[in-house]
């Protein structure tokens, strides 16, 4: 969020303003920058850089008290290739692994992703942040 | 680009640190020969379970490739292991 935005916004949360002063405000922002005004307003400016990297952080302190740690960091290309590789798993054998996914609570049909659709959700990737915190253990999954 | 070199570092309980650098285009290169031998029947293979073989070279490929940059590092108060792939 730029600061412009950040600023209009906190003028109408003080009252400073009414919501349509402030969407008119946005719009002129926006048309200034040409960004379409349609546009959502928490839409992150599209130089943004595509994650290179998913990283999964684990620290666990369950085993004897002492902290282990795992840090694992993965190319998205690695990723790109995996899910292009799922895709041509033979019907047959597809329908094994749909079931198994079912019965794990994955309700996903790897042979439905398509590569259009791939980068669309490498991209919706970017803005994943996963914290799992309890007193003895913390994983934590996010892209880089 | 696939990769080229991978660093193992493993430290143990005493502190003593191994640090290898494997040079992996001199395996990639010893195994050259056996992957051209066996594509023939991977081909067969792919043909045979009906997959396209082209695509599926591909992507191996491209999975090969995908590896560079890998890091996995694990540890505890013991020892602590670090995998790079360059």
């Amino acid at each position: 969020m730029n600061e412009n935005r950040r600023e209009i916004l906190e003028m109408l949360a003080s009252g400073k303003i009414t919501s349509d002063e402030a969407e008119r405000l946005i719009s002129a922002i926006e048309d200034d920058k040409g960004v379409p005004s349609g546009a959502s307003l928490n839409a992150e400016p599209s130089s943004k850089p595509r994650p290179k990297y998913l990283r999964v952080v684990v620290e666990d302190t369950r085993r004897n008290g002492e902290p282990t740690q795992v840090n694992v960091r993965v190319p998205m290309q690695l990723l790109r290739a995996g899910v292009r590789l799922a895709s041509l798993i033979p019907a047959d054998a597809q329908q094994h692994v749909d079931s198994a996914l079912h019965r794990h609570g994955f309700t996903i049909d790897l042979g439905q992703i398509k590569p259009e659709n791939l980068e669309e959700l490498v991209d919706q990737l970017s803005d994943l942040t996963v914290d799992v915190d309890d007193s003895k253990s913390k994983v934590r999954v996010f892209c880089e | 680009m696939i990769p080229l070199f991978a660093v193992v570092r493993v430290r143990n309980r005493r502190r003593q640190n191994i640090r290898l650098w494997l040079p992996l285009f001199l395996v990639w290169l010893m195994l050259l020969p056996l992957v051209l031998l066996l594509l023939p029947f991977a081909v067969l293979a792919c043909l045979l379970i009906h997959m396209d073989p082209w695509r599926s070279i591909s992507g191996s490929w491209q999975v090969f490739a995908g590896l560079r940059g890998t890091h996995i590092e694990l540890a505890n108060a013991e020892h602590h292991v670090l995998v790079h792939i360059f």
